[in-house]
């Protein structure tokens, strides 16, 4: 049908369009309690006491909960309580929860708990929360129950550890004749999703618990309901409508847990909590800071032989996904270069900040934002290209990842040919810097990016296909639709498959645990390949049940028969068919009788040959590909303001076949337009007792409308063979490189070196200050 | 979400809107003036106004005026920032007014209730402070008039139960050269890291300034600096010892920062209406 590649519409644009789309809040809450969170306005602090007398007075309200009785809870390291018991540890912490017949009620009563603190020393960054003295965020670490391979080190603030050892790096620094080494640091931040979080909960009289939640994971939610409150899994039920984006802060399980709990409180009734912006900031998990050393040692021709990094991550108070998005960082350390010796340890450190959740690329634009910086002050160092330092050590198939995985032409996309794409797309031979006089300078800065994803190593996807009598095809999936249209890139991989119109295809956009098949989680880019694997087996597995009941009904052998066009017919003698809808259902011959039935196609995927890393070499196949890209910004940049604007940004990127053209090129920009506004502006700000000054969308500026740049995004593809039509992730990669090349662009424009995160002009007003250069003399 | 109920009354004459105000009092109710409302709702939120009783301005005549009469330019307290950007009647005002929040707050956000609420920006003050205007006060006594320089120090002082009706301005002033610029953190969107506006009335060259500081002003002791002879540098920064404390150190930016953007920001506007001084 020739649908690769082409741009269908999505699905659900119709209904997003006029505005009838539904998101979790949208779904009528009448006979539903509401319930409001109690937070903590320290970062740090004991609970002395807790006074809910007057909350409980207040006209509407049915309960008041505190944390004293609740599992601690954590995906990888049980670590959490539900409600802060004894103390808090970051500002906006869940402390106690108020459910009341009304949200105004609910609200009412919060605000009329008392809570006494006593404050207590402040862990302000992961630096300093490795001091020899630094404060402890949990005493206890020994204690907590974890998953395997999470490594803590009690005693300290060490969540998490994960060590990258190749090669050896004795040799690595014999052979480097030139080596830099470079310092960054950036704080916590927010996804800032339009829709902020929303959980219903029920428990009905059976004991069902049925929870409607804005979720990446509503199978998690149900597994993780089970491991914590002992609640039979099959009794759990969890529905997840459209998802009015997400960026890895909705695959954490957070809000879940507390409407579960509202719910129990008010003998099973129907509990909602809708966070308002300030606490879908702070109280649910955030994205993650990261304090890091990178040092890169290369030959004076500049190939680049050793590299040592350590990444501290911010993970906050809680480990939540943090102790992943460490190891993820690892795996990916060196960025997407061959390098045979190489150092790592990366952690998830403990602070007094918000805890951290996935943030789209998962680690990835954070560890790149140091790699590329480096790259570029050594490209310097040797007087090189930047790019063609990079197009030199630029990983290629039969190179092996700091894990030792050895590439080919199928699991690495073609990073050499995505740099000579992005050398033309931004005129790279004119120059970096262009003066435009009136001391303004257009400035380009590069960038390259490579992610694997690191993901369950037996992650699954399912899919089921039902027919309607007129032949067309429910497809049912367990992906969420969290905005990235990958529900109709499946119809469009099932179209294709079918040889049939995408529009007799009917896709469920709602998850519904108990009656959708499951994705393990729609995270990492894993939706268009896991789930377009699955949708292809479902496929075949239709097509044999059609060719099965055909076969009889014409007399031939099914090997005969093909499946196309709304017909399954005879591949040499294509008049001799059946229309799919007369046996979809069964066929019913002249005479009356029947045979066969309704047809349902069922199909999985599950990632393959993926292993755990070594505790202490790192060593394993984490991930099935690594999409790789290169990428740039212009900027205009005012040497005597020391402002700046984004002119343009660009991106070559390798996401194989390209299945939908606009929605991946949607995918690509929209990424990149986040890793703008991650890299030029978005960033929480604390203060010196940990509190979070901008916890607002007053003060906490996503891009908006008129700040963007042009975006110029190129497809290079080099198929990935596995893949469902060779398409690689493609959802997170066009936000890795842009902190990174922004970062590069204005540390050349302005002649200093700029390391931290966001690039607001002040940061760039700063750092000239340090290095002792007055304005004037510019 | 506001926590609170609230009575809500539409006066149609400023002398009904100040006695429901009083009778509002004596009943027990905290009764507020109401205008576009952005800051009962989004401060409300948060505690930050508490009200049971809002009076509506909006249906006051005198609150909507925008006319020239007897030489004066007559903007009624109510009206939206983009009504006033629309008509464009005084440049320096849409200007100044385009660029608070964004457009559709705006379409909400009022003249008088950007003067009088409590984001202490103001920025839609400093065309008034720039040319001397006259604010008209509705209060018990009925309505009084008064140059904006005698009350608004920092911020409106009125009395309680007193509303901003109109600003008066002489017409005069309505062409004469100036400069408007926002500098922000980062960008187009924000909060003011400083807003600039200056005038040229004839020889002399006036200041107002927000976002420097935790209110809005006009600079008379900077423009003397800036109206002495001498090279601009040295103009600027002798203006610069006059910079009214405390210069605000938050999330926008610190004070250091905020004095470099300002001296930047005069040296631009400076050249620009002075011509190219050396």
């Amino acid at each position: 049908m020739g649908l690769i590649g082409k741009s269908v519409f999505r699905k659900e644009a119709w209904e997003k369009v006029t505005g009838t789309a539904r998101y979790t809040a949208d779904y009528p809450a009448t006979d539903s309690l509401h319930a409001k969170i109690v937070v903590s306005p320290y970062a740090h602090a004991v609970i002395k006491s807790i006074h809910i007398a007057k909350a409980k007075e207040v006209f509407g309200v049915r309960a008041v909960i505190t944390g004293e009785h609740f599992p601690l809870t954590g995906e990888e390291i049980r670590d959490r309580p539900v409600l802060a018991k004894n103390k808090v540890r970051h500002h906006g912490e869940a402390v106690a929860l108020v459910v009341a017949d009304t949200p105004q009620q609910a609200k009412r009563a919060a605000e009329l708990i008392e809570v006494e603190y006593e404050q207590l020393p402040v862990v302000h960054s992961p630096t300093e929360a490795l001091k020899p003295n630094a404060p402890l965020v949990h005493e206890q670490l020994g204690s907590y129950k974890k998953e395997d391979r999470v490594y803590p080190e009690p005693g300290t603030n060490v969540a998490n550890r994960t060590k990258i050892r190749k090669g050896s790096m004795e040799r690595g620094w014999n052979l480097s004749e030139v080596v830099v080494e470079e310092r960054f640091s950036f704080s916590p931040s927010d996804h800032a999703a339009m829709e902020t979080r929303c959980s219903t909960a029920e428990i009905h009289p059976d004991g069902n618990v049925y929870i409607m939640t804005s979720s990446q994971a509503p199978f998690m939610v149900k597994r993780l309901i089970h491991d914590y409150f002992g609640v039979d899994i099959g009794k759990i039920v969890v529905e997840t409508p459209l998802v009015g984006g997400a960026y890895g802060g909705k695959a954490s399980i957070q809000l879940e847990l507390l409407a579960f709990i509202a719910s129990i409180a008010v003998g099973g009734r129907k509990v909602r909590i809708l966070n308002i912006r300030e606490q879908d900031m702070l109280t649910s998990p955030c994205h993650i800071g990261l304090d890091a050393t990178v040092k890169l040692g290369s030959t004076r021709d500049g190939k680049i032989q050793a590299a040592e990094l350590l990444f501290l991550f911010d993970g906050g108070a809680y480990s939540d996904k943090g102790a992943d998005l460490n190891r993820a960082a690892a795996v990916d350390c060196t960025g997407p270069y061959d390098i045979d010796h190489v150092w790592c340890d990366s952690l998830c450190v403990y602070t007094n900040h918000p805890y951290a959740a996935p943030f789209r690329g998962f680690s990835h634009s954070e560890l790149l934002f140091t790699v590329e910086r480096t790259m570029d002050v050594l490209a310097d160092k040797l007087g090189m290209d930047r790019l063609q330092l990079r197009y030199i050590n630029a990983i290629r198939p039969g190179d092996t990842t700091p894990t030792q995985v050895k590439l080919n032409k199928s699991n690495v996309g073609n990073l050499p040919e995505c740099i000579v794409r992005l050398k033309k797309m931004i005129d790279w031979d004119m120059g970096m810097i262009q003066d435009l006089g009136n001391d303004k300078l257009r400035v380009k800065g590069v960038s390259c990016i490579w992610k694997t994803s690191t993901i369950e190593s037996d992650a699954g996807s399912g899919v089921t296909l039902s027919f309607n009598p007129d032949g067309s095809i429910n497809l049912i999936s367990g992906v969420i639709e969290i905005g990235t249209g990958t529900k109709t890139i499946l119809a469009q991989i099932l179209a294709e498959r079918l040889k049939m119109d995408i529009r007799m295809v009917h896709v469920q956009m709602k998850v519904n645990t108990q009656s959708t098949p499951e994705h393990w989680k729609t995270v990492a880019s894993r939706g268009t390949f896991m789930a377009g694997r699955a949708v292809l087996a479902a496929a075949e597995d239709l097509i044999e049940q059609l060719k099965s009941i055909a076969s009889c009904v014409l007399r031939v052998q099914a090997a005969d028969l093909e499946v196309g066009y709304g017909k399954v017919f005879l591949r040499d003698e294509p008049e001799t068919h059946l229309d799919i809808k007369d046996v979809a259902y069964g066929y019913v011959y002249p005479n009356g009788n029947g045979i066969g039935g309704q047809i349902i196609g069922r199909g999985h995927y599950n990632l393959r040959r993926l292993t755990y890393l070594d505790k202490e070499t790192g060593a394993g196949k984490p991930g099935p590909e690594w999409s790789v890209g290169a990428q740039a910004v212009e900027i205009e940049y005012d040497k005597k303001h020391l402002t700046y604007r984004i002119v343009r940004a660009f991106s070559a990127v390798d996401i194989g076949t390209v299945l939908n053209e606009k929605a991946a090129r949607g995918q690509v920009m929209g990424a990149m337009s986040m890793g703008l506004a991650f890299g030029g502006r978005e960033t929480f700000v604390f203060d010196e007792w940990g509190r979070v000054l901008n916890p607002q969308l007053r003060t906490y500026r996503p891009l908006r409308y008129g700040e963007h740049p042009e975006y110029h995004v190129e497809f290079v593809v080099t198929p990935q063979l596995d893949a469902a039509y060779g398409a690689r992730g493609a959802g997170e990669h066009g936000l890795m490189g842009m902190p990174a090349a922004l970062g590069n662009a204005l540390s050349l424009a302005a002649g200093v070196k700029l390391n931290e995160l966001p690039l607001i002009p002040e940061q760039i007003w700063k750092m000239k200050q340090k290095e002792g250069h007055s304005h004037a003399s510019l | 979400m506001l926590p609170y109920d609230f009575d809500y009354y539409l006066p149609k004459t400023v002398e009904e809107g100040v006695r429901l105000f009083q009778q509002l009092e004596r009943e027990g109710k905290i009764p507020v003036y109401y205008s576009g409302g952005t800051e009962i709702i989004t401060l409300g939120r948060l505690n930050l106004v508490e009200t049971n009783a809002v009076i509506d301005i909006k249906a006051i005549g005198e609150c909507k005026e925008f006319t020239i009469k007897d030489q004066q330019l007559i903007v009624g307290s109510a009206l939206s920032l983009t009504a006033v950007e629309e008509k464009n009647v005084f440049p320096l005002l849409s200007k100044a007014a385009s660029g608070v929040a964004d457009h559709t707050a705006r379409n909400k956000i009022t003249v008088g209730g950007n003067i009088c609420g409590q984001i202490f920006y103001r920025e839609a003050v400093l065309p008034f402070l720039l040319t001397d205007s006259h604010v008209v006060i509705a209060g018990k006594n009925g309505l009084r008039q008064t140059p904006i320089h005698q009350l608004f120090k920092r911020n409106l002082k009125l009395q309680k139960g007193e509303f901003l009706v109109q600003l008066h301005t002489d017409r005069r002033f309505l062409r004469m050269p100036y400069v408007c610029v926002k500098r922000r953190q980062q960008w187009d969107t924000g909060y003011p890291l400083i807003t600039v506006a200056v005038l040229k009335k004839e020889d002399e060259t006036r200041i107002a300034i927000s976002g420097l500081c935790p209110f809005p002003f006009r600079a008379f002791e900077m423009e003397k600096s800036i109206q002495q002879v001498g090279p601009l540098g040295d103009r600027i920064q002798e203006a610069l010892r006059h910079v009214p404390q405390p210069v605000l150190d938050d999330v926008e930016g610190s004070s250091g920062y905020r004095v470099f953007v300002l001296e930047q920001m005069l040296q631009d506007l400076l050249r620009e209406l002075e011509g190219n001084h050396p």
